[in-house]
Protein backbone atom coordinates (compact mmCIF):
# COMPACT_ATOMS: atom_id res chain seq x y z
CA UNK A 1 0.00 0.00 0.00
CA UNK A 2 1.39 3.40 -0.93
CA UNK A 3 1.21 6.60 1.07
CA UNK A 4 -1.32 7.92 -1.38
CA UNK A 5 -3.85 5.21 -0.49
CA UNK A 6 -7.27 6.76 -0.22
CA UNK A 7 -9.56 6.27 2.75
CA UNK A 8 -11.72 3.94 0.70
CA UNK A 9 -8.65 1.80 -0.15
CA UNK A 10 -7.80 1.61 3.53
CA UNK A 11 -11.38 0.70 4.43
CA UNK A 12 -11.43 -1.99 1.78
CA UNK A 13 -8.23 -3.44 3.23
CA UNK A 14 -9.93 -3.71 6.63
CA UNK A 15 -13.05 -5.29 5.15
CA UNK A 16 -11.10 -7.79 3.08
CA UNK A 17 -8.44 -8.74 5.63
CA UNK A 18 -8.05 -12.50 5.52
CA UNK A 19 -6.27 -13.04 8.85
CA UNK A 20 -6.28 -11.54 12.33
CA UNK A 21 -2.86 -10.08 11.68
CA UNK A 22 -3.84 -8.53 8.35
CA UNK A 23 -6.88 -7.03 10.06
CA UNK A 24 -4.72 -5.53 12.81
CA UNK A 25 -2.32 -4.02 10.28
CA UNK A 26 -5.13 -2.62 8.13
CA UNK A 27 -6.86 -1.14 11.19
CA UNK A 28 -3.66 0.54 12.37
CA UNK A 29 -3.20 2.08 8.91
CA UNK A 30 -6.78 3.28 8.71
CA UNK A 31 -6.66 4.73 12.24
CA UNK A 32 -3.41 6.56 11.47
CA UNK A 33 -4.72 7.96 8.21
CA UNK A 34 -8.00 9.00 9.85
CA UNK A 35 -6.26 10.95 12.58
CA UNK A 36 -4.53 13.04 9.88
CA UNK A 37 -7.52 13.17 7.53
CA UNK A 38 -10.72 12.61 9.51
CA UNK A 39 -13.57 11.21 7.41
CA UNK A 40 -16.90 9.83 8.56
CA UNK A 41 -16.50 6.65 6.52
CA UNK A 42 -13.28 5.86 8.38
CA UNK A 43 -14.97 6.42 11.73
CA UNK A 44 -17.81 4.09 10.78
CA UNK A 45 -15.36 1.42 9.69
CA UNK A 46 -13.36 1.70 12.93
CA UNK A 47 -16.57 1.37 14.95
CA UNK A 48 -17.33 -1.73 12.88
CA UNK A 49 -13.95 -3.25 13.82
CA UNK A 50 -15.02 -3.22 17.49
CA UNK A 51 -17.50 -5.97 16.66
CA UNK A 52 -15.10 -8.29 14.82
CA UNK A 53 -13.88 -10.26 17.86
CA UNK A 54 -10.25 -9.34 17.11
CA UNK A 55 -8.76 -7.84 20.30
CA UNK A 56 -5.58 -6.52 18.67
CA UNK A 57 -7.51 -4.71 15.95
CA UNK A 58 -10.07 -3.48 18.49
CA UNK A 59 -7.31 -1.89 20.59
CA UNK A 60 -6.01 -0.10 17.48
CA UNK A 61 -9.54 0.99 16.55
CA UNK A 62 -10.23 2.29 20.09
CA UNK A 63 -7.00 4.30 20.01
CA UNK A 64 -7.91 5.71 16.61
CA UNK A 65 -11.45 6.59 17.73
CA UNK A 66 -10.11 8.36 20.82
CA UNK A 67 -7.83 10.46 18.61
CA UNK A 68 -10.79 11.29 16.38
CA UNK A 69 -12.69 12.44 19.45
CA UNK A 70 -16.03 14.15 19.17
CA UNK A 71 -16.91 12.98 15.66
CA UNK A 72 -16.73 9.35 16.82
CA UNK A 73 -19.29 9.75 19.60
CA UNK A 74 -22.52 9.50 17.60
CA UNK A 75 -21.39 6.47 15.58
CA UNK A 76 -20.22 4.78 18.79
CA UNK A 77 -23.59 5.32 20.43
CA UNK A 78 -25.82 4.63 17.44
CA UNK A 79 -24.14 1.84 15.51
CA UNK A 80 -23.67 -0.52 18.40
CA UNK A 81 -25.31 -3.89 18.30
CA UNK A 82 -26.58 -4.29 21.87
CA UNK A 83 -26.30 -8.08 21.55
CA UNK A 84 -22.59 -7.92 20.77
CA UNK A 85 -21.05 -7.76 24.23
CA UNK A 86 -17.47 -7.45 22.97
CA UNK A 87 -18.29 -4.47 20.77
CA UNK A 88 -20.08 -2.74 23.63
CA UNK A 89 -17.11 -3.23 25.94
CA UNK A 90 -14.73 -1.69 23.41
CA UNK A 91 -17.13 1.20 22.84
CA UNK A 92 -17.15 1.93 26.59
CA UNK A 93 -13.35 2.13 26.48
CA UNK A 94 -13.44 4.46 23.49
CA UNK A 95 -16.07 6.73 25.05
CA UNK A 96 -14.16 6.79 28.34
CA UNK A 97 -11.09 7.96 26.47
CA UNK A 98 -12.92 10.57 24.38
CA UNK A 99 -14.53 12.15 27.42
CA UNK A 100 -17.59 13.53 25.64
CA UNK A 101 -20.59 13.98 27.98
CA UNK A 102 -22.88 12.20 25.52
CA UNK A 103 -21.21 8.99 26.70
CA UNK A 104 -22.25 9.60 30.32
CA UNK A 105 -25.21 7.24 30.38
CA UNK A 106 -23.32 4.34 28.86
CA UNK A 107 -20.44 4.86 31.31
CA UNK A 108 -22.82 4.97 34.28
CA UNK A 109 -24.49 1.75 33.14
CA UNK A 110 -21.17 0.06 32.50
CA UNK A 111 -19.68 0.87 35.91
CA UNK A 112 -22.86 -0.19 37.70
CA UNK A 113 -23.56 -3.43 35.93
CA UNK A 114 -21.15 -4.62 33.25
CA UNK A 115 -19.99 -8.19 33.87
CA UNK A 116 -16.41 -7.49 32.73
CA UNK A 117 -14.11 -5.96 35.36
CA UNK A 118 -11.98 -4.40 32.63
CA UNK A 119 -15.05 -2.63 31.25
CA UNK A 120 -16.12 -1.36 34.69
CA UNK A 121 -12.51 -0.25 35.21
CA UNK A 122 -12.51 1.79 32.00
CA UNK A 123 -15.92 3.26 32.82
CA UNK A 124 -14.79 4.40 36.29
CA UNK A 125 -11.78 6.07 34.78
CA UNK A 126 -13.90 7.67 32.06
CA UNK A 127 -16.39 9.08 34.58
CA UNK A 128 -13.52 11.08 36.03
CA UNK A 129 -12.48 12.61 32.75
CA UNK A 130 -15.61 13.80 30.95
CA UNK A 131 -14.90 17.22 29.52
CA UNK A 132 -17.02 19.65 31.50
CA UNK A 133 -15.44 22.85 30.23
CA UNK A 134 -17.60 24.61 27.68
CA UNK A 135 -20.87 23.13 28.99
CA UNK A 136 -23.53 25.50 30.30
CA UNK A 137 -23.09 25.89 34.08
CA UNK A 138 -26.31 24.07 34.94
CA UNK A 139 -25.39 21.04 32.86
CA UNK A 140 -21.86 21.08 34.23
CA UNK A 141 -23.20 20.73 37.76
CA UNK A 142 -25.62 17.99 36.74
CA UNK A 143 -23.03 15.96 34.85
CA UNK A 144 -20.39 16.20 37.54
CA UNK A 145 -22.82 15.20 40.25
CA UNK A 146 -23.98 12.17 38.24
CA UNK A 147 -20.33 11.16 37.73
CA UNK A 148 -19.72 11.57 41.44
CA UNK A 149 -22.73 9.43 42.41
CA UNK A 150 -21.71 6.68 39.99
CA UNK A 151 -18.16 6.65 41.35
CA UNK A 152 -19.29 6.71 44.99
CA UNK A 153 -21.44 3.64 44.28
CA UNK A 154 -18.46 2.02 42.53
CA UNK A 155 -16.47 1.92 45.79
CA UNK A 156 -18.46 -1.23 46.63
CA UNK A 157 -17.29 -3.10 43.52
CA UNK A 158 -16.01 -6.61 44.27
CA UNK A 159 -12.90 -6.27 42.07
CA UNK A 160 -9.89 -4.43 43.43
CA UNK A 161 -8.95 -3.03 40.03
CA UNK A 162 -12.34 -1.38 39.67
CA UNK A 163 -12.05 0.20 43.13
CA UNK A 164 -8.57 1.39 42.14
CA UNK A 165 -10.07 2.98 39.01
CA UNK A 166 -12.82 4.56 41.15
CA UNK A 167 -10.08 6.25 43.20
CA UNK A 168 -8.39 7.57 40.06
CA UNK A 169 -11.76 8.63 38.61
CA UNK A 170 -12.65 10.55 41.78
CA UNK A 171 -9.26 12.24 41.85
CA UNK A 172 -9.69 13.40 38.27
CA UNK A 173 -13.30 14.45 38.78
CA UNK A 174 -12.60 16.67 41.80
CA UNK A 175 -9.85 18.32 39.77
CA UNK A 176 -12.69 19.69 37.60
CA UNK A 177 -15.04 20.69 40.45
CA UNK A 178 -15.71 24.37 40.77
CA UNK A 179 -16.53 25.50 44.26
CA UNK A 180 -19.09 22.79 45.05
CA UNK A 181 -18.16 22.00 48.64
CA UNK A 182 -20.67 19.17 49.07
CA UNK A 183 -19.30 17.17 46.16
CA UNK A 184 -15.76 17.61 47.38
CA UNK A 185 -16.74 16.44 50.87
CA UNK A 186 -18.46 13.36 49.44
CA UNK A 187 -15.43 12.51 47.34
CA UNK A 188 -13.23 12.93 50.40
CA UNK A 189 -15.39 10.57 52.49
CA UNK A 190 -15.35 7.95 49.73
CA UNK A 191 -11.58 8.17 49.33
CA UNK A 192 -11.11 8.00 53.09
CA UNK A 193 -13.11 4.75 53.15
CA UNK A 194 -10.97 3.29 50.37
CA UNK A 195 -7.82 4.30 52.27
CA UNK A 196 -9.01 2.68 55.52
CA UNK A 197 -7.45 -0.71 56.35
CA UNK A 198 -10.60 -1.61 58.31
CA UNK A 199 -12.72 -1.33 55.15
CA UNK A 200 -10.43 -1.88 52.18
CA UNK A 201 -8.49 -5.14 52.11
CA UNK A 202 -6.21 -4.48 49.14
CA UNK A 203 -3.04 -2.53 49.97
CA UNK A 204 -2.52 -0.97 46.55
CA UNK A 205 -6.05 0.46 46.57
CA UNK A 206 -5.48 1.97 50.02
CA UNK A 207 -2.14 3.40 48.95
CA UNK A 208 -3.63 5.03 45.85
CA UNK A 209 -6.61 6.38 47.82
CA UNK A 210 -4.23 7.88 50.38
CA UNK A 211 -2.31 9.59 47.60
CA UNK A 212 -5.57 10.94 46.11
CA UNK A 213 -6.55 12.34 49.52
CA UNK A 214 -3.23 14.14 49.78
CA UNK A 215 -3.77 15.64 46.34
CA UNK A 216 -7.28 16.86 47.14
CA UNK A 217 -7.75 20.61 46.88
CA UNK A 218 -8.44 22.57 50.06
CA UNK B 1 1.53 -18.13 37.52
CA UNK B 2 -1.78 -19.93 37.64
CA UNK B 3 -2.33 -19.10 41.29
CA UNK B 4 -3.25 -15.53 40.52
CA UNK B 5 -5.74 -16.67 37.93
CA UNK B 6 -7.46 -19.26 40.09
CA UNK B 7 -9.54 -16.69 41.89
CA UNK B 8 -12.07 -16.88 39.12
CA UNK B 9 -15.62 -18.20 39.30
CA UNK B 10 -16.09 -21.95 39.39
CA UNK B 11 -15.41 -24.06 36.36
CA UNK B 12 -18.12 -25.54 34.19
CA UNK B 13 -19.74 -28.50 35.85
CA UNK B 14 -20.50 -26.65 39.06
CA UNK B 15 -23.87 -26.20 37.41
CA UNK B 16 -24.52 -23.08 39.42
CA UNK B 17 -22.82 -20.15 37.78
CA UNK B 18 -21.83 -17.28 39.99
CA UNK B 19 -25.08 -16.63 41.82
CA UNK B 20 -24.77 -14.81 45.15
CA UNK B 21 -25.36 -17.03 48.19
CA UNK B 22 -25.04 -16.45 51.94
CA UNK B 23 -22.28 -17.86 54.11
CA UNK B 24 -24.81 -20.08 55.88
CA UNK B 25 -25.94 -21.42 52.50
CA UNK B 26 -22.35 -22.09 51.43
CA UNK B 27 -21.65 -24.01 54.65
CA UNK B 28 -24.86 -26.05 54.23
CA UNK B 29 -23.98 -26.90 50.63
CA UNK B 30 -20.51 -28.01 51.62
CA UNK B 31 -21.83 -30.10 54.54
CA UNK B 32 -24.17 -32.24 52.43
CA UNK B 33 -22.51 -34.83 50.18
CA UNK B 34 -25.27 -35.85 47.74
CA UNK B 35 -24.71 -33.00 45.32
CA UNK B 36 -21.02 -32.63 44.59
CA UNK B 37 -21.48 -29.73 42.22
CA UNK B 38 -23.07 -27.78 45.08
CA UNK B 39 -20.11 -28.70 47.28
CA UNK B 40 -17.71 -27.61 44.57
CA UNK B 41 -19.27 -24.17 44.34
CA UNK B 42 -19.49 -23.83 48.14
CA UNK B 43 -15.79 -24.62 48.60
CA UNK B 44 -14.87 -22.02 46.02
CA UNK B 45 -17.22 -19.48 47.62
CA UNK B 46 -15.77 -19.89 51.12
CA UNK B 47 -12.24 -19.32 49.82
CA UNK B 48 -13.15 -16.43 47.60
CA UNK B 49 -15.04 -14.67 50.41
CA UNK B 50 -12.25 -15.40 52.92
CA UNK B 51 -14.86 -16.89 55.27
CA UNK B 52 -13.91 -16.63 58.92
CA UNK B 53 -16.76 -18.84 60.11
CA UNK B 54 -15.49 -21.43 62.63
CA UNK B 55 -17.05 -24.25 60.61
CA UNK B 56 -15.45 -23.29 57.33
CA UNK B 57 -12.02 -24.87 57.88
CA UNK B 58 -13.32 -28.14 59.45
CA UNK B 59 -15.80 -28.59 56.58
CA UNK B 60 -13.15 -27.84 53.96
CA UNK B 61 -10.78 -30.33 55.60
CA UNK B 62 -13.49 -32.97 55.39
CA UNK B 63 -14.10 -32.06 51.75
CA UNK B 64 -10.37 -32.37 51.06
CA UNK B 65 -10.66 -36.06 51.95
CA UNK B 66 -13.45 -36.68 49.42
CA UNK B 67 -12.59 -38.55 46.24
CA UNK B 68 -14.56 -38.64 43.02
CA UNK B 69 -13.93 -39.80 39.48
CA UNK B 70 -13.62 -37.48 36.53
CA UNK B 71 -16.81 -36.86 34.58
CA UNK B 72 -15.80 -35.40 31.22
CA UNK B 73 -19.41 -35.32 29.97
CA UNK B 74 -20.38 -32.94 32.77
CA UNK B 75 -17.05 -31.09 32.60
CA UNK B 76 -16.16 -32.24 36.13
CA UNK B 77 -12.47 -32.78 36.91
CA UNK B 78 -11.05 -35.63 38.97
CA UNK B 79 -11.53 -34.98 42.71
CA UNK B 80 -13.09 -31.64 41.90
CA UNK B 81 -14.44 -31.00 45.42
CA UNK B 82 -11.17 -31.91 47.10
CA UNK B 83 -9.18 -29.70 44.73
CA UNK B 84 -11.41 -26.71 45.40
CA UNK B 85 -11.27 -27.40 49.13
CA UNK B 86 -7.45 -27.32 48.96
CA UNK B 87 -7.54 -24.01 47.07
CA UNK B 88 -9.91 -22.51 49.62
CA UNK B 89 -7.83 -23.71 52.58
CA UNK B 90 -4.87 -21.86 51.09
CA UNK B 91 -6.84 -18.64 51.15
CA UNK B 92 -8.26 -18.95 54.67
CA UNK B 93 -4.86 -18.77 56.32
CA UNK B 94 -5.53 -21.33 59.06
CA UNK B 95 -2.52 -23.49 59.96
CA UNK B 96 -4.89 -26.23 61.17
CA UNK B 97 -5.20 -27.27 57.52
CA UNK B 98 -1.48 -27.87 56.97
CA UNK B 99 -1.36 -31.54 58.03
CA UNK B 100 -4.20 -32.48 55.66
CA UNK B 101 -2.65 -30.53 52.81
CA UNK B 102 0.68 -32.29 53.38
CA UNK B 103 -1.16 -35.60 53.06
CA UNK B 104 -2.78 -34.39 49.83
CA UNK B 105 0.69 -33.59 48.51
CA UNK B 106 1.23 -37.38 48.39
CA UNK B 107 -2.04 -38.16 46.60
CA UNK B 108 -2.01 -40.12 43.34
CA UNK B 109 -3.96 -37.34 41.64
CA UNK B 110 -1.44 -34.81 40.38
CA UNK B 111 -4.16 -32.16 40.07
CA UNK B 112 -4.82 -32.47 43.78
CA UNK B 113 -1.08 -32.37 44.50
CA UNK B 114 -0.93 -29.18 42.48
CA UNK B 115 -3.76 -27.52 44.42
CA UNK B 116 -2.28 -28.67 47.75
CA UNK B 117 1.17 -27.32 46.84
CA UNK B 118 -0.24 -23.92 45.97
CA UNK B 119 -2.24 -23.83 49.21
CA UNK B 120 0.81 -24.76 51.28
CA UNK B 121 2.70 -21.96 49.55
CA UNK B 122 -0.04 -19.47 50.40
CA UNK B 123 0.04 -20.67 54.02
CA UNK B 124 3.85 -20.24 54.06
CA UNK B 125 4.02 -23.75 55.53
CA UNK B 126 7.68 -24.42 56.35
CA UNK B 127 6.73 -28.07 57.03
CA UNK B 128 6.05 -28.45 53.32
CA UNK B 129 9.59 -27.59 52.20
CA UNK B 130 11.01 -31.11 52.57
CA UNK B 131 8.14 -32.92 50.82
CA UNK B 132 8.10 -30.33 48.02
CA UNK B 133 11.84 -30.71 47.60
CA UNK B 134 11.50 -34.51 47.47
CA UNK B 135 8.86 -34.28 44.74
CA UNK B 136 11.22 -32.19 42.61
CA UNK B 137 14.50 -33.94 43.48
CA UNK B 138 14.57 -36.11 40.33
CA UNK B 139 14.97 -32.90 38.31
CA UNK B 140 13.78 -31.89 34.85
CA UNK B 141 14.37 -35.39 33.44
CA UNK B 142 12.34 -37.06 36.22
CA UNK B 143 9.72 -34.88 37.88
CA UNK B 144 9.87 -32.57 34.88
CA UNK B 145 9.54 -35.22 32.16
CA UNK B 146 6.43 -35.07 29.96
CA UNK B 147 3.92 -37.87 30.40
CA UNK B 148 3.40 -40.14 27.45
CA UNK B 149 -0.40 -39.90 27.70
CA UNK B 150 -1.04 -36.22 28.37
CA UNK B 151 0.47 -32.76 28.03
CA UNK B 152 1.15 -32.73 31.77
CA UNK B 153 4.50 -33.41 33.40
CA UNK B 154 5.19 -36.23 35.87
CA UNK B 155 4.84 -33.75 38.71
CA UNK B 156 2.95 -30.43 38.81
CA UNK B 157 6.34 -28.70 38.69
CA UNK B 158 5.10 -25.17 38.23
CA UNK B 159 3.05 -25.30 41.44
CA UNK B 160 5.77 -27.11 43.41
CA UNK B 161 8.44 -24.58 42.39
CA UNK B 162 6.21 -21.61 43.09
CA UNK B 163 5.29 -22.98 46.51
CA UNK B 164 8.96 -23.25 47.47
CA UNK B 165 9.43 -19.62 46.46
CA UNK B 166 6.39 -18.46 48.43
CA UNK B 167 7.31 -20.34 51.59
CA UNK B 168 10.64 -18.56 51.56
CA UNK B 169 13.09 -21.03 53.07
CA UNK B 170 16.25 -20.03 51.19
CA UNK B 171 18.55 -22.90 52.15
CA UNK B 172 21.25 -24.19 49.84
CA UNK B 173 19.37 -27.48 49.48
CA UNK B 174 16.22 -25.74 48.31
CA UNK B 175 18.07 -23.55 45.81
CA UNK B 176 19.95 -26.58 44.47
CA UNK B 177 16.72 -28.46 43.78
CA UNK B 178 15.12 -25.52 41.98
CA UNK B 179 18.06 -24.41 39.85
CA UNK B 180 18.05 -27.24 37.26
CA UNK B 181 14.48 -26.32 36.32
CA UNK B 182 15.71 -22.95 34.98
CA UNK B 183 16.91 -25.02 31.99
CA UNK B 184 13.64 -26.94 31.49
CA UNK B 185 12.34 -27.25 27.93
CA UNK B 186 9.08 -25.50 28.76
CA UNK B 187 9.20 -21.73 29.25
CA UNK B 188 6.45 -21.82 31.90
CA UNK B 189 8.58 -24.10 34.07
CA UNK B 190 11.68 -21.94 33.54
CA UNK B 191 9.60 -18.93 34.54
CA UNK B 192 8.38 -20.60 37.74
CA UNK B 193 11.92 -21.69 38.66
CA UNK B 194 13.39 -18.21 38.09
CA UNK B 195 10.56 -16.67 40.06
CA UNK B 196 11.22 -18.94 43.04
CA UNK B 197 14.98 -18.35 42.91
CA UNK B 198 14.52 -14.59 42.64
CA UNK B 199 12.14 -14.63 45.60
CA UNK B 200 14.46 -16.74 47.69
CA UNK B 201 17.83 -15.21 46.79
CA UNK B 202 17.07 -11.72 45.45
CA UNK B 203 19.87 -12.39 42.97
CA UNK B 204 19.25 -10.27 39.82
CA UNK B 205 20.64 -12.96 37.53
CA UNK B 206 17.31 -14.80 37.95
CA UNK B 207 15.39 -11.70 36.87
CA UNK B 208 17.07 -11.58 33.48
CA UNK B 209 15.41 -14.74 32.06
CA UNK B 210 12.02 -13.52 33.32
CA UNK B 211 12.50 -10.18 31.56
CA UNK B 212 13.36 -12.07 28.37
CA UNK B 213 10.23 -14.19 28.69
CA UNK B 214 8.19 -10.96 28.61
CA UNK B 215 9.13 -10.89 24.91
CA UNK B 216 8.33 -14.51 24.16
CA UNK B 217 6.32 -15.00 20.97
CA UNK B 218 3.63 -16.89 22.91
CA UNK B 219 1.12 -14.76 24.79
CA UNK B 220 0.66 -17.48 27.42
CA UNK B 221 4.38 -17.28 28.28
CA UNK B 222 4.40 -13.48 28.43
CA UNK B 223 1.42 -13.65 30.78
CA UNK B 224 3.19 -16.12 33.05
CA UNK B 225 6.32 -13.97 33.22
CA UNK B 226 4.17 -10.94 34.08
CA UNK B 227 2.53 -12.79 36.95
CA UNK B 228 5.87 -14.15 38.15
CA UNK B 229 7.61 -10.76 38.22
CA UNK B 230 4.58 -9.38 40.07
CA UNK B 231 4.70 -12.20 42.62
CA UNK B 232 8.35 -11.40 43.31
CA UNK B 233 7.70 -7.66 43.37
CA UNK B 234 10.75 -7.01 41.19
CA UNK B 235 10.64 -3.21 40.88
CA UNK B 236 13.28 -2.94 38.11
CA UNK B 237 10.75 -4.76 35.89
CA UNK B 238 8.42 -1.75 35.82
CA UNK B 239 9.36 -0.47 32.36
CA UNK B 240 9.60 -3.90 30.71
CA UNK B 241 6.19 -4.84 32.16
CA UNK B 242 4.61 -1.69 30.73
CA UNK B 243 6.08 -2.46 27.30
CA UNK B 244 4.93 -6.10 27.22
CA UNK B 245 2.39 -7.07 24.58
CA UNK B 246 -0.41 -8.38 26.80
CA UNK B 247 -3.75 -7.29 28.22
CA UNK B 248 -3.72 -4.28 30.53
CA UNK B 249 -5.63 -6.37 33.09
CA UNK B 250 -2.63 -8.65 33.53
CA UNK B 251 -0.13 -5.82 33.56
CA UNK B 252 -2.17 -4.18 36.31
CA UNK B 253 -2.04 -7.38 38.38
CA UNK B 254 1.74 -7.53 37.86
CA UNK B 255 2.18 -3.89 38.84
CA UNK B 256 0.02 -4.40 41.92
CA UNK B 257 2.53 -7.11 42.80
CA UNK B 258 5.44 -4.69 42.35
CA UNK B 259 3.78 -2.31 44.81
CA UNK B 260 2.69 -4.87 47.39
CA UNK B 261 5.53 -7.40 47.22
CA UNK B 262 8.38 -5.10 46.29
CA UNK B 263 8.62 -2.60 49.10
CA UNK B 264 11.54 -4.15 50.98
CA UNK B 265 14.00 -1.42 50.15
CA UNK B 266 11.71 1.45 50.95
CA UNK B 267 11.47 2.34 47.26
CA UNK B 268 8.90 4.97 46.42
CA UNK B 269 5.88 3.21 44.85
CA UNK B 270 4.92 6.47 43.10
CA UNK B 271 6.25 5.54 39.64
CA UNK B 272 4.42 2.19 39.75
CA UNK B 273 1.15 3.89 40.68
CA UNK B 274 1.61 6.39 37.86
CA UNK B 275 2.11 3.50 35.44
CA UNK B 276 -1.00 1.76 36.79
CA UNK B 277 -3.11 4.90 36.32
CA UNK B 278 -2.04 5.00 32.67
CA UNK B 279 -3.18 1.39 32.09
CA UNK B 280 -6.73 1.82 33.36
Amino acid sequence: MTTSATTSDLIRAVEQASSAEAMLLATVRLADAASKRPEQAAVDCLVGVLGFNNPGAAVAAVEGLIRLGEMAVTPLLSQLDPRNYGARAWAVRALAGIGDVRGLELLEEALASDVGPSVRRAAACGLGQLKLKGLPPGQRVEVSSRCLEALVAGQEDGEWVVRYAVVVGLERLVGQFEGSGDGLARARTTLAGLADPGREAVPVVRLRAGLALENLPG
Amino acid sequence: MAAALHDTPPAPGSGLGGEPISEAEALARLRQTDDQSAQYYAAWWLGRMRSQHPEAVPLLRAALAQRQPRDPAAGVEHNAVARNAARALGKLGDAAAIADLLAALDDDDDGLREAAARALGELRAAEAVSPLRRRLASGPAGAGAPRPDSPRLQEPCEALLEALGEIGVASGEVLAVIEPFTAHDRPLIRSAACRALLQLSGDPRWAEPLLQLLQDPQLQVRRAALMDLGAVGWRPALEPICRTLAENSLKLIALRGLVENGGQHGDDPGPVLTAMDALL
